[in-house]
């Protein structure tokens, strides 16, 4: 369960947002969805990036059998058990159903059937060739027609161009806090506030930065590691069972990492598009790293962590990363090609733990277990 | 003594759907071997774009496999090409009025061996799958997938891939190559939703896969061919149809309710490739409806008009193959109805001056739009649809281990069956053959008990 302090001031954020005529627009939190549009019509972009326990898996058995994602339960639970401390999911007005999976169509599909939030959609291409790049231009129009349709006004390119700068400048500011050398634990911590609270968290992130720049630690007993896969959601303790068994996160190549932040486009680029969508579709096509898309999803995914560990290596007179790829029980897209990920990386001599999970507390033991198992046998 | 066994050697058209099913392997050696023909995998009923090109092959994987056939199936395969499925049909028929003892036995068990050979080697698959390193949370289709890929990959040229909503499948196909890299692998982006010109993209895509088949074709796409090929194709689901909705509802069978169901059970597995053979496919199919019809005419089956009928779906990714028989034990006869259910069965809109292209994408999009569907609601209307149709006098939802797709929208599909349809609908969770049937038949013993 998320800290109180955390939940409250969640929700008065959000309220005063609410107050100000501003409507809350919800989505499993993949890295696709173009918030830059919500942000410049008017609307909150809120991520549902909360990890799961026990009752809230069990809350969503009404709705999907249990063999359905771990985190889609969870999430669905949120809405099902009505947790005071997730209070400000009442202030939800859409959710938006996207197939970044099925299991987030089935899901964001749930939330908005039954728990009387209003729908909103967002459907993406699983290619990324012109076609599918047309593709997402027609989606991106629908969903603009959507919100103008809501707000009964037209989204203007400026304010559009605007949202994607003051978006830009936050993962900007995300990519200088990936370069601390600090405990993991902490910067994804700092993360998932920035991705949840998005662009007014950046003066809050500048001083992050500024005030660890000084205080950059570097621990030389802690073994380094890559975490790929599945995202760390807000109050799950798996990053704090890594370091406990004597590891350190150094990248997190995930939604909450460098899904997000690797997004950033260059001054030089955004001052010469003059249509805002097109940065946006541009955006999608270099998203080749994202777990939705087929065919080379696995081995765009496997050259980008070899050349991290190359680039890894060169900088600690050749030591190599492990790679802990974090699989949410039922997740098809991690789990799918989990077996030829391990493989193909091995071949490389990088070591790789596949941690299957779902949010039960029952798991801890194990995934300690495994998880020092896997460190110990680090070189 | 098998139900199915009983009936089916009165169908010739049923047999010869059987032998070609599993004693196809030899056949497809020759294509491949000296016909140099090249042998295309495809899974779902996406097979139709293969036969725009005569010298390509679409089969289901697990068709290239030796299956444990007997003997005398064998015997009656050869004997078949000589004188004909009917009359090796009429002779068998004969033979069993006899009432010969030794023989009857043996003709039973032929078409016993059928379906056990079948559903032990779909198990093999689902272990081989497992041994791969697929994980044992996916479902029981993909696990067999992999496993027939990675026994029979190396026979094939290239693999069709249609990206659909099922992310499962989706990821499935992109780790194909990590199986097999020398398979050239052929990618379908069919746009999730029908909006804007997203039909010209798809046929645009279309057109790109087409490139990709004549490139290994050898020769130039025609639309002639295509056309005729989906005019062959729709005149099958013309004739399964006939036997789901016109056989399937009548009062009176023309064999017993468990052998139709085999039957049906038959027409889904085979409808995936049409045995490789469409327009053999396609007579096939017709003479089935014709057979069917001829019997009922005659008299000769059974009056079912006292018998639920239970449709059992989603089926095609995996089902206990005994439901039926139980079924038909506790005085219901099952449907299985699934491609219908994902609208496969829908004519591809082709005419004499259309381009086949584009019919075919308007085909695929009615697929992914209404029967599909791009969320559950749309699904659980076409279940709905599909159980009116067959005046279904109950539901039993098969779910899926690990199916986050299509089986696991259950919850929904009862509040729609209790609102718009008033019948009473059960759920059944499967994870491999033969691994449930006592927990099976206690709870269809309940559900029929609600019905009779």
């Amino acid at each position: 369960m998320i800290e109180p302090d955390f939940s409250s001031e969640f929700f008065e954020f959000l309220k005063g947002k609410k107050e100000n005529g501003v409507k809350v627009v919800a989505f499993i939190a993949h890295d696709n969805i173009p918030e830059e549009m919500l942000d410049a019509s008017g609307f909150f972009p809120l991520r549902m990036m909360f990890a799961g326990n026990d009752e809230l898996m069990d809350a969503s058995h009404d709705y999907l059998p249990p063999s359905t994602c771990a985190f889609t339960q969870s999430c669905i639970g949120l809405f099902s058990t009505k947790y005071p401390q997730y209070r400000f999911l009442e202030l939800i007005d859409y959710f938006i159903v996207s197939n970044h999976c099925v299991s987030d169509i089935c899901g964001s599909e749930i939330i908005s059937k039954y728990f009387n939030v209003l729908r909103m959609n967002f459907y993406l291409p699983y290619t990324k060739n012109k076609n599918s790049l047309k593709y997402f231009k027609l989606e991106l129009m629908d969903f603009k027609n959507q919100l103008e349709k809501i707000k009964n006004e037209k989204i203007k390119d400026d304010n559009l161009i605007e949202s994607i700068r003051k978006y830009n400048n936050l993962k900007k500011k995300l990519l200088e806090l990936n370069e601390l050398r600090i405990l993991g634990s902490k910067k994804v911590r700092i993360m998932q506030k920035a991705l949840l609270y998005g662009p007014s968290f950046y003066n809050e992130l500048s001083q992050f930065i500024e005030n660890n720049k000084d205080n950059q630690e570097i621990n030389t007993s802690k073994k380094n590691v890559i975490l790929t896969g599945c995202s760390v959601f807000i109050n799950d303790n798996l990053i704090d069972i890594i370091e406990e068994g004597g590891g350190n996160i150094v990248f997190f190549d995930t939604w909450i990492g460098s899904h997000y932040y690797s997004q950033v486009f260059e001054e030089k680029f955004l001052n010469s598009i003059q249509n805002p969508y097109e940065i946006l579709i541009e955006r999608f096509k270099r998203n080749i790293l994202s777990d939705h898309s087929v065919p080379n999803f696995l081995e765009n995914k496997i050259s980008q962590i070899i050349e991290l560990n190359n680039n890894f290596k060169k900088k600690t007179n050749g030591k190599s990363l492990g790679v802990i790829n974090h699989i949410i029980k039922f997740c098809d897209h991690f789990s799918m090609l989990s077996t030829y990920f391990k493989e193909n990386l091995q071949k490389y001599g990088i070591q790789v733990l596949n941690l299957e999970r779902d949010y039960s507390r029952a798991n801890k033991g194990q995934l300690s277990t495994r998880i020092e198992a896997f460190l110990e046998m680090m070189a | 003594m098998s139900l199915y066994a009983d009936e089916i050697i009165r169908f010739s058209s049923v047999l010869k759907m059987s032998y070609n099913l599993i004693a196809g392997r030899e056949e497809l050696k020759r294509m491949k071997t000296r016909e140099k023909k090249h042998l295309i995998s495809v899974a779902l009923p996406f097979s139709d774009l293969v036969y725009g090109f005569p010298n390509l092959v679409p089969v289901f994987p697990i068709r290239m496999h030796v299956f444990k056939i007997s003997k005398y199936l064998s015997l009656m395969g050869s004997s078949a090409s000589l004188f004909g499925w009917d009359n090796i049909s009429k002779f068998l028929g004969y033979v069993k009025n006899m009432g010969i003892k030794e023989i009857n036995k043996i003709i039973d068990q032929i078409i016993d061996d059928v379906i056990q050979t079948l559903n032990e080697k779909y198990n093999e698959m689902f272990d081989i799958g497992v041994e791969r390193g697929i994980s044992s949370d996916f479902c029981f289709a993909l696990k067999t997938l992999v496993g027939m890929y990675v026994t029979k990959s190396k026979n094939v040229s290239a693999n069709i891939n249609y990206s659909i909503r099922c992310s499962a499948w989706n990821k499935y196909l992109e780790s194909l190559k990590a199986i097999n890299s020398n398979v050239k692998q052929i990618w379908l982006d069919i746009p999730p939703r029908n909006i804007g010109n997203a039909l010209e993209l798809l046929t645009d895509n279309l057109s790109d896969v087409i490139n990709q088949l004549e490139n290994l074709s050898g020769n130039s796409y025609n639309q002639s061919t295509m056309r005729e090929h989906f005019r062959i194709s729709n005149q099958i689901r013309e004739d399964y149809k006939a036997i789901l909705y016109e056989i399937g509802t009548s009062d009176f069978y023309p064999c017993n309710p468990a052998t139709f169901s085999e039957i049906l059970a038959l027409l889904s597995v085979s409808f995936q490739d049409y045995n490789s053979n469409a327009k053999r496919y396609a007579e096939n199919i017709h003479q089935m409806v014709n057979e069917m019809k001829e019997r009922i005419r005659k008299g000769i089956g059974m009056d079912v008009s006292k018998m639920p009928i239970i449709m059992i779906t989603p089926m095609f990714g995996g089902w206990e193959p005994q439901t039926h028989e139980i079924i038909y034990e506790l005085g219901g006869r099952a449907i299985y109805a699934d491609w219908d259910v994902l609208r496969a069965l829908d004519d591809i809109p082709i005419s004499n001056n259309s381009d086949p292209i584009k019919a075919y994408a308007k085909f695929l999009f009615n697929i992914t739009e209404n029967g599909v569907g791009c969320d559950n609601n749309v699904l659980t209307s076409s279940y709905i649809r599909v159980a009116e149709k067959l005046n279904a006098d109950g539901i039993i939802f098969n779910q899926l281990f690990g199916c986050h797709s299509i089986s696991n929208c259950y919850s929904m599909l009862k509040e729609k069956t209790r609102k718009n349809l008033d019948i009473p609908a059960i759920a059944l969770t499967f994870n491999r053959i033969g691994e449930n049937i006592e927990q099976v038949k206690t709870r269809l013993g309940a559900f029929m008990e609600m019905l009779n």
